[in-house]
Parts: structure tokens; sequence; C-alpha cells
């Protein structure tokens, strides 16, 4: 019986090709879009968060207390080279680093602009947070009094590789005091504001600028999976300011919010209008065939056989669009998680905003998994309406109504 | 045809009632949607544009490539007597911008400082408006300086306070003087907040030896759209070692920014169309193909397949007006409306300020021409629609359509 | 008036079901005529009538319409052609659902432009004839099959056509509709002068014609 059912599915599925191709061609097209718009946002948002947490915060920072408020040399962490030292011996963190860093003037001999000088260990952050990644342009390095640039400051000051900078603070001590450095690299972190005003130098020298002891830094940064980590730091140093990425950057964490919620939406509404075009082809595709249904039952087929085959004709058309729409979907995200989706024409708005000109795409299973639920739900569905039409069926009447 | 269109509208139920409100709905969402993208867009522009930067600006040619005080526009006076022949003109003023280091007793900062004719700025931009504490700066105000809060906050000092300023001067040499803070403004850019500060003109020339010199001449149109006529009009009133900027230019990147970001609306927007297009199309096929003895018949009796198309056509135009008759005038009273009152987001300026959104108001743009464009694409998708139905229909002959089972 | 010369027509062309519809068709039919086309099953009259009126091509021969070649129209020369020359009445599904039984009548008029009071007035005269006067307001899902087929015919008639061609009309009517349609027709044909050529092989579209053209396997074995 069961052959029969789902001989008789399949062929009344694909009777009206016309009309069943375009309910297959809406579900693969509005998947594949909704696949491929999910990917890239997903790509941009994960692209930032990993950006910023590669340069800058780490998942966990520790800074002085007031650190943050009043970024000021005086709210130091006295003895960072020990914190880190010993932290270095905790399983569960993967990576730390400690920078020092003073916000003051960068001059050449025509420009001028704010910035913070960042005194890092060029090792520890190639460690920490893959920093060689971030080179635009020029060498990885420090030597002869070099400094990297992030690239929207070398763009205000005009500067390239083998530029001289002289940059301006007020030491520890409250004196005026000046350095020169070199550009030897041009990076691009995507974290507007270090772009737009960070120079990278070598610790020991900055400590040494600043008229420091090599204890002192400003920030100590931490990268982990753990989840009970930042509460054992924050008891175990209550003097100082401990605050994971979240608390850090809650815009970041509201822009992956946002997008949760907007896929969501969009995911929902879409399914929606998916519902009412399938229910549509189905109800006058059940209707079309009235009589037939009405001769089968006259026949001796029960509602329930009736039943099986109407589900499985809906499953088959929406498990046919699924699989059009998995396989463009595939081919369009494979492509622009590899390819990425070129916006260097606008190269300037997406760098002074800290995004890539490159976009790449995520692709998840979860996307493939979620789609699948939510079309068959929505091929199920579209035939409750006529199925309400045929349990109410008196066969004698169809077959003796004029068609 | 028009009124057997109507007939069939009321007739075919279903799929009326469908395209209908399916129209209505992609209508009223495409015009909110804009609305509320080109009004932050506006809004993010409008405010950079208030805080500081100029609708357009005169620069010496290199000067913003590579700066230096060899590129400062010297000879002032010769070009402002040129541009008050413009029409189009309502205020220029200019600006002597430099770079140098704060000190109060306590802190150091770095910190543009800009000499300002305070009379004009008035009208230009929003440093009056700013004021927070202590006062705005008079042509005569002296050795009194204007600092953003930010700033302010660095030197830890108060309103009354002097600091000591450390630059350079126009001919290159060492300048230094004292000023004494005298007001303190909040533009709400944290960027321009923590770094600017401004001392008039009468004094800062003396000190820095830039009497009719400027780093660029700030302009106001009258009106901000004719801002490239103006600018074509400037192009022709300065010598040839000038260069004349609208913001188009000179804010690129945020106008690039701004055209992504539409570009990403439009994308995610796109899809809701591709899915309604369908769906619509879907229920004429539907509608349609019912219809195909029908129309067999009529063909055989004479009607003539351009009159088929005709109908068709009648069908979804009168189905598309009837939706677009009601969602265009709600979703423009919503548009308008917003872009009155607009949407508070609490706390959305703190945490978008690296990004130059300065307000925690989300104004909508209320503008008749985009609402049209709206209403011309809805129209366009919907027109295309029929298409595929209409050819199909059309493929049959006559007499094959009367037969169809 | 309308003239046949050689015709032929096959279906399933170079295929192993190949089927010689029409066979060698010379015919002429005269003005004013009232002619059945009248064989078993398959003998091909429904195809004869389809090309007579445009709404099929033979493969082979010619078809004179007032000495006018009609074989070789285009598609949309040929719709014009059924438009204004023609007038037809099917077996079912005739009349536009949507329409009021006089907006059904007046349709072809209106296709051809008439005025509306034209349009008018010339509804009410056949509808009167027909008797279905006292319907014109009615939707046609609410008249019987006799009255629905009548109001087909009024409207092959109202434009005033050169020939009407009507494929078993009666078909799915009972005795008495068939007879009172049949009446109706001939009254029509005597009144109004206008040619009319049926196929079928009901009894009382035989009894009512004055020529009977008979058919067998494609081909015309009684002129």
């Amino acid at each position: 019986m069961f052959n029969i059912i789902i001989k008789l599915a399949w062929n009344n599925a694909f009777l009206r090709l016309s009309r069943t191709i375009l309910v297959i061609l809406m579900i693969a097209i509005s998947m594949a879009m909704m696949l491929s718009i999910q990917g890239i946002y997903d790509g941009m948002t994960l692209n930032m968060i990993d950006k910023t947490l590669r340069s800058d915060s780490g998942e966990i920072s520790l800074y002085h207390k007031n650190y943050r408020l009043d970024k000021n040399l005086k709210h130091n962490i006295k003895d960072a080279s020990q914190i880190q030292t010993f932290l270095q011996t905790n399983n569960e963190i993967e990576y730390i680093t400690k920078r020092l860093s003073v916000e003051g003037l960068s001059a050449t001999a025509r420009k001028s602009a704010f910035s913070n000088v960042i005194g890092i260990n060029l090792e520890n952050e190639i460690a920490f947070g893959q920093f060689n990644q971030f080179l635009k342009k020029g060498d990885m390095s420090f030597r002869k009094r070099g400094a990297l640039l992030g690239s929207e400051l070398a763009k205000t000051l005009k500067v390239n590789i083998g530029s001289k900078i002289i940059f301006s603070t007020q030491d520890h001590s409250g004196d005026i005091n000046s350095i020169a450095v070199r550009v030897r690299g041009i990076v691009q972190t995507s974290n507007i504001a270090l772009d737009a005003s960070a120079v990278y130098v070598d610790l020991k020298q900055v400590q040494k600028f600043l008229g420091v002891n090599n204890q002192m830094a400003t920030q100590i940064a931490i990268r982990t999976h753990s989840q009970t980590l930042l509460k054992e730091l924050k008891n175990k140093y209550p003097e100082l300011d401990v605050k994971n990425f979240l608390e850090l950057y809650p815009m970041l964490k509201q822009m992956k919010d946002m997008m949760v919620i907007f896929t969501s939406i969009t995911f929902l509404i879409v399914m929606l209008v998916v519902l009412i075009g399938i229910t549509g082809v189905m109800y006058v595709s059940i209707l079309d065939r009235i009589r037939e249904f009405g001769i089968m039952r006259a026949l001796g087929m029960s509602y329930q056989n009736i039943r099986y085959q109407i589900f499985l004709e809906a499953f088959l058309v929406g498990l046919t669009g699924y699989i059009l729409g998995a396989i463009l979907g595939f081919s369009t995200l494979y492509y622009l998680q590899n390819y990425g989706l070129n916006l260097s024409q606008y190269s300037e708005g997406m760098e002074s905003f800290g995004m890539d000109t490159i976009i790449y795409a995520q692709m998840n299973i979860s996307y493939f998994t979620s789609t699948f639920y939510a079309i068959i739900t929505a091929s199920l569905l579209s035939v409750l309406l006529p199925l309400i039409k045929i349990k109410k069926l008196n066969p004698i009447d169809v077959i003796k109504a004029e068609t | 045809m028009f009124s057997f269109a109507l007939k069939n509208i009321f007739f075919y139920k279903s799929r009326s009632i469908t395209t209908f409100i399916l129209t209505f709905f992609s209508l009223l969402l495409l015009i909110v949607y804009v609305a509320m993208m080109d009004g932050s867009h506006e809004s993010m522009l409008k405010n950079a544009l208030k805080v500081y930067t100029g609708a357009i600006e005169i620069y010496q040619k290199n000067y913003r490539d590579l700066g230096g005080n060899e590129y400062l526009i010297n000879q002032v006076d010769t070009i402002e007597k040129a541009l008050l022949t413009i029409k189009g003109i309502e205020q220029f003023t200019s600006r002597y911008e430099t770079y140098g280091l704060l000190s109060s007793k306590e802190n150091s900062a770095a910190s543009m400082v800009a000499g300002i004719n305070p009379d004009k700025e008035k009208h230009m931009s929003q440093l009056e408006v700013a004021l927070k504490e202590g006062e705005f700066l008079k042509q005569n105000s002296g050795n009194c300086l204007y600092a953003g809060i930010g700033l302010v906050k660095k030197l830890s000092i108060n309103v009354g306070d002097e600091v000591s300023f450390i630059g350079s001067a126009s001919d290159n040499s060492f300048a230094a003087d004292l000023f004494k803070l005298c007001g303190i403004f909040k533009t709400g850019s944290a960027q321009f907040d923590g770094a600017t500060s401004f001392v008039a003109r009468q004094y800062f020339d003396q000190l820095m030896y830039s009497q009719n010199k400027a780093s660029y001449i700030n302009i106001k149109p009258h009106d901000l759209s004719q801002v490239d006529e103006i600018n074509s009009q400037i192009l022709k009133v300065i010598a040839d070692d000038k260069e004349s900027l609208t913001w188009k230019t000179l804010m690129k990147p945020m106008v690039q920014a701004m055209e992504v970001d539409s570009v990403f609306g439009y994308i995610s927007i796109s899809l809701f169309y591709v899915v309604i297009f369908f769906v619509i199309m879907i229920f004429g096929f539907i509608n349609v193909s019912s219809r195909i003895r029908e129309f067999g018949t009529l063909r055989c009796i004479g009607l003539s397949r351009g009159k088929l198309r005709l109908l068709l056509f009648y069908e979804i135009f009168i189905l598309s007006t009837l939706a677009i008759i009601i969602a265009a005038p709600i979703g423009a009273y919503i548009s308008h409306y917003f872009s009155v009152n607009p949407i508070v987001i609490e706390g959305m300026s703190e945490m978008y300020k690296d990004y130059g959104i300065v307000s925690d108001e989300l104004p909508f743009s209320f503008n008749l021409m985009t609402i049209t464009w709206n209403i011309a694409l809805i129209y366009v998708l919907n027109f295309l629609s029929i298409i595929y139905p209409t050819s199909y229909i059309n493929n049959f002959k006559a007499l094959e359509a009367t037969h169809h089972v | 008036m309308i003239r046949l010369i050689n015709i032929n027509k096959y279906f399933y062309r170079g295929e192993s079901r190949e089927v010689h519809a029409l066979n060698d068709i010379n015919l002429e039919i005269k003005e004013g005529e009232f002619s059945l086309l009248n064989g078993p099953s398959g003998c091909g009259k429904t195809t004869l009538l389809n090309n007579i009126g445009a709404l099929d091509n033979p493969d082979s021969g010619e078809i004179f319409l007032d000495e006018s070649l009609i074989t070789t129209l285009n598609e949309d020369e040929k719709t014009q052609l059924r438009l204004n020359k023609m007038g037809f009445v099917f077996q079912a599904y005739n009349l536009v659902p949507v329409l009021n039984i006089e907006e059904n009548i007046g349709f072809i008029m209106k296709l051809r432009g008439f005025d509306d009071s034209i349009i008018k007035e010339r509804v009410l005269e056949v509808a009167t004839l027909l008797e279905i006067d006292n319907k014109l307001n009615a939707l046609p899902s609410t008249l019987s099959g006799g009255q629905q087929q009548r109001v087909a015919v009024a409207r092959a008639v109202a434009a005033k056509p050169k020939i009407i061609l009507a494929d078993e009309p009666t078909a799915n009517l009972d005795s008495k509709n068939s007879k009172i349609l049949m009446q109706m027709m001939r009254t029509l044909n005597e009144k109004e002068g206008v040619t009319i050529v049926f196929a079928s092989h009901d009894e009382y579209v035989i009894e009512s014609v004055r020529r009977v053209i008979k058919l067998n396997d494609g081909a015309i074995i009684e002129p």
C-alpha cells in the first residue's frame, strides 16, 4: 500500500510542473539568499570580535582601577611583570601579554595628530593574537627605534615606511618628553580606536622613555577559554579592574545580539511568506483533484492514507526546494567564505569604521539544519487547510458534481 | 478590458486578497525601512557637519596631502573679497589650526588649537551652542581658551585655570604662551571634545604670526543641496594654486561608510522582496492557469493575445494601486511622524561614539522623492510578477486552451 | 462564401500513431446555409470545423473566406478574422463567469469597438429572439445549461458575423433544450441570414439542418 501512496504522491507533486517549479524556485532562492546574508553578517561580526580580541582586550583584561576613566600614566599596574609571570603558570590561560600605553602628540615636519604610544613585546603579541597578520605594509620590526603605526594614523600624518615621527607626552615625573621613531610597518587591526591613534613601540623603549621600571604596564590582556577564570581573577586582584571582553566592548555584544534578533525576525517573516506561497499552491492542487479523492474514498481508500499521500506530496515539494536551496546556498557561501565579498570601492569608508574591505562569510551547519526544519514545517503546515476540506468530503456529492 | 479586469478582481478573491496584502505590507516596509536608514545616515552626516567640518572648504593645494606651514593660505583677505561676490554663500570664516601640547599643573595633553573668528563661527558651527560651562569666545577675548570637555578632564582643570601651550608658529619658530580656560564645550563627539581647543584669532594671530593666513577657509551655503553649484562658482574666483572641496570629499570615509550601510540594508531587505515577488507571481499564475479554458474560449471568439496581456496587466495594476493607495499615506505618515519626533534609543550615542554617533535620537527621513521611487519599485515588482503567467497562457493555442485539463 | 481546396490534416505526423484526420477535403459552403458536418466519432468533423474557423491549420490545401485566403494568415491576423467575421458556439465553457448575461452577449461587439448604446440595443434584440431577455443581469452560474447555450448563441450572433460555427452545441443538453436551441438557431439563420455550420452527431441537429455533409475517416462521403 505504501508503495502506491509514494508513487501517487511523487507523480502528483510534479503533475503541474510549472506550478511546482515556481514553488521550488521560491523556496530555493529565498533559502540561498537567507543563508548568504546570514553568513555574511555572521562573518562580519565574528571578524570584528576576533580582531578586537586579538588586537586589544583578549577575553580578559586587567587595568588599574581608574585607568579606563582617566588614561593617565599614574593609573598603572605597578607589578605587571610579576602578575604576568605568575599567571603564565595558570593552565587555563592560553596567552598573556602586557602593554604600556600613554596618550600624546605625534608629529612629522608637516602634520600632527593626537595618538597613543603602546609599548609591546612583539613576540608576545604575535603569539597572543597573531599580531603579524595585521601588518599591511612594511616589516613587523622595531629595529633601530622602529615603530608600527595604525593605518588611519599613518593616513592622517601622511607618513610611509621609513618616515620619522616625534612623539611627545608627559612622562612619569610630569615632564614633557619626546621620542623619535621610524615607521617600520603599518598595521590594520580593524579596531578603529587603535588604527586611528596607535604607535606601537618596543616595550622596553617605552619604559625607558617614560622613566619607569620594567615592572610597569597599563594593561594585562589574557586569552582563555575558561568560563571561571574571570571570577577567579576578580577575587585574586580586587585592587585591579578585571573585565571580560563583553564588559569592555558592550557595543560588540549589542551588535551580536542585534544580529541574532534581526536574522531571527527576517527568518520568521520569510518563512511566513513562503508558507503562504506553498499553501496557495497545495490548496489549489488538492482542490483540482477533489473528484479524484472523492473517487478514491468511494473505492475504499481510508482518510489516513489520503492524508499520508498529501503530507508526502508537500514534503517532497519542500524537500526538493530545500535540496536545491542548500546546493545554491552552499555554493554561494563557499564562494563568499573563500573569496569574500569585495567592497574595496568603499575602502576608505570601510577602513575608517574598522572593517576589512573584503568580507568573508561564515558557514555553519546550523544554517542548514534550521532552514531544513523551517521549510519542512512550512510545507507540512501548508496542507492542513485542504486536508480539513477532504475530511469533510462526501464522496458521492463530489463525483456527481458537474466539473 | 478595464472593467473586465475589475470584475475578475472581485470574483477571484483569494488571489486578490493575497496580492493586496503582500503589496501593502511590502510597500509599507520599504517606505519605513528606507526612511529609517536614510534618516540615520542624514543625521550622522548633519551632526558631523554641524560640529566643525564645513560644507565647503578652501585649501592651498597640497595642504591636505603634505601639510606644513608652506601650504598655508596667504592673502586670506583676497579670497574673502572674492567670496563676497558669490550669492549662495551665507557665511564664511578662516581658521588657523595647529597642534601643540597643553599643560596644566597636573597633566599634559596634546591638542589641536585653532584660531577662530568667534563672531563668524557663531553662525557656522555648533561651537557656541555646545557651551557647557563658562563662556564662548569674543573677538577680544585675548588669551582665553575654549576647550572640549574631554580635554579639560585630561588636564584636570576648571574654568579660570591657566594652561601653558607649546607649539610651533606659522614660520616654524617655537611658540609658547599661557592661556586661561574661559569656556568648556561638549559636542558629543568624543574625539573632538578630547583633543580640540580654540582661541580668538585676534590674539592667536599675534602668537602664531598668522595674520592674513589660514589653514583653510570654511564656507556655509544658504542651501546644503546647492553645494556643488556654489563650489563650482568658488572654483572660478580662486587662484589655481588653491582648491575648493565640498563635504562629500572632505567626509568621504563617512559618506562611503554610509553607502556601505545602505548597500547592506538593501541586500537584507531584498530577501523579503524576492519572496514576496514569488508569492505574488505564484498566486497570479495559479489564478491565470485556472482560467485557461475561459481564456481559450475568448481567444477563439476573437480576443487577441495583446488584449489578454492588457487584461492581466490591468488586473495586477488595479490590485497594486489599491494596496499602494492605502499603504503609501500610512508609510508617509509614519516617516513624517518619526522625522519630527525621532525614536530615542538610550545609550546609543555612548555605545557608538567611536563611529561618530553623537545623539541618542534616530530620526527618520521624510522625502517625497524617496517615497515615489519606493512606490515605483513595488509597481515594477508587481508588473514583473505577471510576465511569466502571461507568457505561459499566451503560449497556448486558442484551441488547445479550450481543451485544457 | 467558404471554399476548401484539397485540405489535408494529419495528427502525430511521422510517428507510429499517425492519423490522416482530413483526407483531401474539397468543399464549398454558400452564404446563408444551415448545414451540418456529420459522421461517427473520430470522422474529422470537429477538425474540419476548426480549420474552417481558422482555429487550426491544415497541413496542405487552401481555405478561402469570401475569396480571401485564410490559411496563410498569422496567429494575430486569424484572431482578428475570427473577431470580425466569425461566431463560435462550443460544447461547454462558453461564457465568462464574472460577466453578467448582457455583458457576455455584448462582449464581441465591445471588443470590436461598437458604441455602448448600439451594443445595448443589439443585445436586447438577440436576447429577445432567444428568450433570455429576462436574465440580462444574471450571472452565468445562475442559469441552466440550456439557457447558457442560448446565451452563447446570442453572443455569437450579436456582432453579425458572416458565419457561425457550432461544435456539438447540444451535447450537454437534454432533449427538450436541444430542440429549443435548434429551433432558435434556425430562426436566426432565416431572420438574420447568417450562415451556420454545425459539427454534431445529435439527432435533433440532423433533423433541423437543410444540408448534411457526411464524413467518414477524414473524407467527405456525401457533400
